[in-house]
């Protein structure tokens, strides 16, 4: 459905995505998972053809995208990070404005108006200003206004940027039903956990660059460890934290110690230490690991660095 | 204290780090201090920063009416025009008929004109034709003003020489003198005063013979110059004051409002609406044409209610020279929809197009004559005037309502304005190609 060839993009200072490959299938729910200034939302602007890219193509649809070409841009719907809505206008006016551009048949596309206003659970608020809306109205609103010619592919560029929990779990709702009716979505995101509850895949991108693309299992897998150990800070451990160095990395944190088990680790043996060590069980935590310890593991770094 | 000090410290940190705000602050007034200087400065010293342009006819042949030209000719303040161009750019001489044509057109604003009978044998009184256009008010004043000057200063020596030559010409040129001498050597034994000095009396003692003041002066000569004044154009305007001026300040108010709805442009960018817009099947030409056309049409409506609030307030005649009106004001809206065009397209933000337009807006208005005369400034500035669009919309917008000019005279304003819009939206797409709004 999408296949991004060798793209590179450049701005005077930085090179922001340094040539690029991917393909997201049909259907498919694809994330696009890395730190702020990645180059996710360059990605995003190259898709949608609001960019030329320096070199490489991107095709949606057998289609090649350019800035000149607009019959590509019906195939998708762009949900920009930002909030682009006139605020002093109503958002059945918003809507209105943004359908008008597709030339949707005016009763159709009053329909759709109503339809996804409803889907957002905003028809009764369809008079009032946009001004007026909380942070999620206006969310939710953002992400109807892009969906209104209906189009196959939905491109959401941090959909859920300072919301609500309430209202990013109405969003998530919304876009899982989407893709099971069939809509093929490229989700970007720096939160782990948005792209672990609703990507079938994804791709991790820092520095402009992609390392490493998969299935969720299939990334974690990669790790040469199953899971990591989270010890509590604390007056005992912290004295005694070199006595486990043996079985692992330790990673020093906020309010706890971080060990990535060594190849070779064993649990009943790391217990046994403990044990010796007079080290309480219940300052130790077992976790499975994350997109957040692959992105560590690969990078050095946490994602919200 | 350190605290207040620590906060002031912050506040010209920020000042500093705006430049719209120190542009603002320091480099707007100073331009416009310089602008202001240029034309207030020579006013104050009694004259024009430049000679002001007067069409000029002499058909007396009496040395009166030659000293007058001769004076008038070496003047500072003034420049004689004396013929014209006709068709074939030939120089033709002005008579009587053509130097009124030359002031109903509005190639000048006065004409002066000595008639064959200026001083007849049976007056004493100088009669002057002065036809003048009162399209600018303060412009006619300081003519009419400067030209009375100009020849009172000299008058008494003409006047004198005109009753001498009056003697001459009744006893004849040696009796006359003769007459004169004894009659000065009389008065002069009697009254003990050098006979000399009442053949050849200063100017300014005559008066104080005369017991006069200042003002008796000018009396005496507002009595012996009369100045036969006709005005040429906008006689039957009903409303002078409120026709001539609303051009300009129409002018000054729709740049302003076009260089707020251009800057709209960055607002819809910041917020997202132009990513929208253009992921949307739109283009980059489609969304530069539709604010062009908007605030070209935004600045047509503008324009026509601010003139028809005109009508209705102020009686300002719209109606009779409207179908010419409408064209006029097209092609100043387009010119100006051009002008906050360019500002978008070499602004980085909207704060910076602001603070661009305010100061070009207010540089244009003074410049272009929307609150003085082109005429008063120095022949550099009424250059740089003809480059301003609100000298040519001004311009045309006078000629429409004030000389109820027909299409073909105002097809020049028309073409110098939509030359401009074509010159300033071509550099407008250039920048906008490469620039930061898109």
């Amino acid at each position: 459905m999408i296949k991004i060839s060798n793209i590179t993009k450049q701005y005077p200072t930085v090179t922001a995505l340094d040539n690029i490959s991917l393909t997201v299938n049909k259907q498919e729910f694809f994330g696009l998972l890395g730190p702020n200034g990645a180059g996710k939302t360059t990605l995003m602007n190259l898709l949608v053809g609001y960019l030329n890219p320096d070199q490489g193509e991107i095709h949606i649809a057998g289609e090649k995208v350019t800035q000149d070409g607009l019959h590509t841009r019906k195939n998708i719907g762009l949900v920009p990070q930002s909030l682009a809505l006139y605020d002093d206008l109503s958002a059945e006016d918003n809507l209105d404005i943004f359908g008008s551009f597709y030339h949707i048949e005016k009763r159709l596309l009053r329909e759709r108006i109503k339809e996804k206003l409803e889907s957002v659970q905003l028809y009764e608020r369809r008079k009032d200003k946009v001004k007026t809306f909380s942070g999620g109205m206006k969310r939710r609103l953002n992400l109807v206004a892009s969906m209104l010619h209906d189009p196959p592919i939905l491109l959401c560029d941090e959909p859920t940027v300072g919301i609500d929990p309430q209202s990013r779990n109405a969003i998530f709702d919304y876009l899982l039903m989407l893709n099971e009716k069939g809509k093929t979505i490229v989700y970007t995101t720096h939160y782990m956990e948005e792209a672990e509850r609703l990507c079938k895949r994804i791709a991790i991108i820092d520095f402009g660059k992609i390392i490493a693309e998969g299935t969720i299992d299939e990334l974690i897998e990669k790790l040469p460890y199953d899971e990591t150990i989270l010890i509590t800070k604390n007056q005992t451990t912290i004295g005694k934290i070199d006595l486990l160095k043996s079985f692992g990395s330790v990673i020093d944190e906020d309010d706890h110690f971080q060990l990535k088990p060594n190849a070779g680790f064993q649990l009943s043996k790391f217990f046994e230490s403990l044990e010796k060590n007079t080290i309480s069980y219940k300052f130790v935590e077992l976790h499975k690991p994350t997109l957040e310890s692959y992105f560590l593991h690969l990078t050095g770094r946490r994602l919200r660095d | 204290m350190k605290t207040i000090l620590q906060l002031i410290r912050k506040d010209y940190k920020l000042f500093w780090s705006d430049r719209r705000a120190v542009t603002m602050t320091f480099i707007i007034p100073i331009a416009l201090i310089i602008i202001w200087g240029a034309v207030f400065g020579n006013l104050n010293k009694g004259g024009t920063a430049t000679k002001l342009h007067i069409a000029f006819l002499n058909n007396s042949s009496s040395p009166i009416g030659k000293k007058i030209e001769r004076v008038l000719d070496s003047s500072k303040t003034f420049v004689l025009i004396k013929a014209y161009k006709d068709e074939n750019g030939i120089r033709v001489p002005f008579d009587t008929s053509s130097i009124q044509n030359f002031v109903r057109k509005g190639s000048v604003s006065a004409a002066l004109v000595i008639p064959a009978d200026a001083l007849s044998d049976t007056s004493f009184g100088l009669k002057l034709k002065f036809y003048y256009d009162p399209k600018n008010d303060l412009e006619m004043q300081m003519i009419d003003g400067m030209l009375q000057k100009t020849i009172m200063t000299e008058i008494p020596d003409i006047f004198m020489q005109g009753m001498k030559n009056q003697a001459t010409k009744f006893l004849g040129l040696d009796s006359g003198k003769a007459f004169n001498n004894e009659i000065a050597k009389t008065v002069g034994k009697y009254f003990k005063i050098d006979p000399k000095w009442i053949t050849n009396p200063p100017v300014d003692s005559m008066f104080s013979m005369m017991g006069g003041s200042d003002s008796s002066k000018n009396s005496f000569f507002q009595n012996i110059l009369q100045l036969d004044k006709v005005q040429l154009v906008g006689q039957d305007i009903a409303n002078p004051w409120a026709t001539r001026s609303v051009g300009g300040w129409a002018m000054m108010f729709l740049l302003f409002t076009l260089t707020a709805t251009s800057s709209a442009l960055f607002e819809e960018k910041k917020s997202g609406v132009v990513l929208r817009l253009l992921a949307s099947p739109i283009s980059r030409v489609q969304i530069l044409w539709s604010k062009y056309l908007y605030n070209m049409s935004l600045g047509f409506i503008q324009l026509l209610i601010l003139f028809t609030a005109g009508c209705l307030l102020y009686q300002i005649d719209i109606f009779s020279n409207f179908f010419n009106l409408v064209l006029i004001i097209i092609a100043a809206a387009t010119a100006c929809t051009a002008f906050g065009m360019l500002l978008s397209s070499i602004s980085r933000t909207a704060g910076q197009a602001n603070g661009y337009g305010m100061f070009l807006i207010l540089a244009m208005s003074s410049i272009g004559g929307a609150w003085f005369p082109t005429s008063f400034m120095p022949d550099f500035i009424q250059t740089i005037s003809k480059f301003t669009i609100v000298y040519w919309s001004m311009d045309g917008i006078l000629q429409v309502l004030w000389r109820g000019a027909g299409i073909f005279d105002i097809l020049p304003h028309i073409g110098i304005l939509i030359g401009i819009a074509v010159l300033i939206t071509s550099i407008s797409i250039w920048q906008f190609k490469k620039g930061h709004v898109f």
